[in-house]
């Protein structure tokens, strides 16, 4: 059963509880194999749509396909059934306190009525492909965060699922633990050729992760595309927030992904540079050309997938006319240019 | 003397047929009862399958039943012990109102019991494609089985005091000893001896009860 592609297709979901418009208008193409990412803030609806993917509720209105086969409408018995083939992991864990590790990872194949045998094998080739060889007898109140998560990992990919959902998957974990899940999660997504879609409220996690990504706000989605694309030219303000938060500018990223901050005062323009003209020198170039002056209040470079971006604030001095060209010389290089206080 | 130990040993005997029987047909009737109760309660509550007017009636009668001062049950559950037993009277009549005393209280501990267990691995059961009936057997139960223990002990300990208080009206066992005896008798050493019983066997009940529950949670 590994190796099937799976591709997920939302088509106008609706979802309100009461006045409260959870879900509201959401249309998605989650291509096959790849990490999708699904990202918003708390209350953005993020919860509601996971649900309503994982059917675990039904949509007011809209529909959802897993390839060309509509799922949002099964009966109960071919929900059942459809759910045994979508994996799902937990902020979390949501492991059985009653059940050992392999108990827990034994518990999906143990409902769909696979002989005890089988499960054996299954469950320590699980146990092996997190990374936790040895310790299936451990009570899961003796396991750490991350050991928990990789138990949860192992369970949830028991019944060789097309599709494994994280909700909040690494928001319980420290900085480190996240980065080792995510390794782990992007290892076995080559490894089975998965469908992952990761719902979070963390742009490291879409940053080391995902492919693609939705943002949502209220309901909508308010910008899609590849991770390298939205990093580099965001279009929404939800979106400019996360990265903003990412990078530092509000100081409440961590250490890793700060940038140097020569001034105290932030500047007027974010500049934001992708990949090949990271390497050039773009504002030399300019300051030599047009006599224009750049002040650099903050600057830094960071990773997204391959792709590296380059995010610089600075205060452009001179009269109007020349930070206008500066800033079309700037754009005409592949720089993004944004004003502060204007979209 | 040897007359009232041969006493004092057959009352002791029929509370404990009486405790354990109740205790057995009390389980049968608020087990299902408890299980009903939580998996019919709202979403909001842990729910598994809201049925919100069901919920409410077996609530309310529950609730009865349970307010309901157990002498006056005892009294209005006679004809059905003759109906059952063939007669109102003795220990294996007295079975009968213990047992439907005891049942909508232990539906009521099951029912805590399960609706403790965390809602997140619920979600996470039913995310896997269990089937309801797999949710109750291999989680709801197993997932709340240490506070289901204690339940049931909390049972136990209170079936001892309600079946001396049967005895008052006919039921026999260590209630009916210290009544007749202690009381009407004026032998305050058999009150004594029989209170004794009494509180050793609820002592007993207890160090087992939480021994098991704390054996199930420290496999945790």
């Amino acid at each position: 059963m590994e190796g099937i592609f799976m591709q997920i297709t939302l088509d106008n979901l609706q979802r309100s509880y009461g006045n409260l418009h959870a879900v509201h208008g959401v249309s998605l193409s989650i291509p096959s194999n790849t990490i999708y990412g699904i990202i918003g803030k708390s209350g953005a609806g993020k919860s509601t749509l996971v649900r309503l993917i994982s059917l675990l509720e039904s949509p007011d209105s809209g529909e959802v396909y897993f390839d060309d086969v509509r799922v949002d409408n099964l009966t109960k018995r071919a929900m059942i059934e459809r759910r045994r083939r979508v994996g799902m992991i937990f902020q979390n864990f949501n492991l059985f306190s009653s059940r050992n590790a392999e108990e827990n990872i034994a518990y999906p194949m143990e409902i769909n009525g696979i002989d005890k045998d089988a499960i054996k094998v299954r469950v320590d080739e699980l146990l092996k492909l997190v990374g936790l060889e040895g310790r299936g007898k451990a009570p899961i109140s003796t396991l750490s965060g991350g050991q928990m998560q990789r138990v949860a990992i192992a369970r949830a990919l028991a019944c060789n699922p097309d599709i494994l959902f994280c909700d909040e998957a690494t928001s319980a974990l420290d900085p480190q633990t996240t980065h080792s899940i995510l390794s782990l999660l992007k290892e076995i997504q080559k490894k089975m050729s998965l469908t992952v879609v990761m719902i979070t409220h963390q742009m490291e996690v879409v940053r080391d992760a995902c492919d693609q990504v939705a943002v949502l706000n209220d309901g909508k989605v308010v910008e899609q595309g590849f991770v390298t694309d939205i990093f580099a030219n965001p279009s929404s303000e939800v979106t400019k927030e996360f990265l903003a938060h990412l990078v530092g500018v509000d100081g409440s990223a961590s250490s890793d992904d700060k940038m140097v901050q020569w001034s105290k005062k932030t500047g007027t323009y974010t500049l934001r540079f992708r990949g090949d003209t990271t390497d050039q020198p773009i504002l030399s170039r300019i300051t030599r050309d047009l006599g224009v002056e750049f002040n650099i209040r903050a600057g830094g470079v960071q990773k997204v997938g391959d792709v590296e971006i380059g995010t610089m604030i600075v205060d452009i001095s001179g009269d109007e006319a020349i930070k206008k060209k500066a800033i079309d010389a700037l754009k005409k290089q592949g720089v993004l240019v944004e004003e502060e206080g204007k979209a | 003397m040897s007359k009232l130990w041969m006493l004092v040993m057959t009352s002791t005997g029929q509370t404990l047929s009486m405790v354990f029987f109740s205790t057995l047909f009390s389980l049968l009737m608020g087990l299902p009862l408890g299980i009903l109760l939580s998996i019919t309660s709202g979403v909001e509550q842990g729910g598994i399958i809201p049925k919100p007017l069901l919920n409410n009636i077996l609530g309310r009668i529950v609730n009865v039943l349970r307010s309901f001062p157990f002498i006056i049950l005892m009294i209005l559950l006679f004809p059905l012990s003759r109906i059952l037993i063939g007669t109102s009277i003795g220990t294996a009549a007295t079975i009968v109102p213990l047992s439907i005393a005891a049942a909508p209280f232990v539906a009521r501990v099951i029912e805590t019991a399960l609706k403790e267990v965390d809602p997140g691995v619920v979600q996470a059961a039913r995310a896997m494609g269990s089937t309801n009936w797999q949710i109750i057997r291999k989680v709801l139960i197993p997932e709340a089985l240490p506070s289901l223990v204690s339940g049931v002990t909390l049972t136990i300990i209170n079936l001892i005091g309600y079946s001396a208080m049967a005895g008052a009206i006919g039921g026999g066992g260590l209630g009916d000893l210290a009544i007749r005896y202690g009381y009407q008798r004026f032998r305050g050493d058999v009150m004594v001896v029989a209170v004794i019983i009494i509180l050793v066997l609820v002592e007993i009940i207890q160090v087992i009860g939480n021994k098991i529950s704390s054996h199930l949670l420290a496999k945790r």
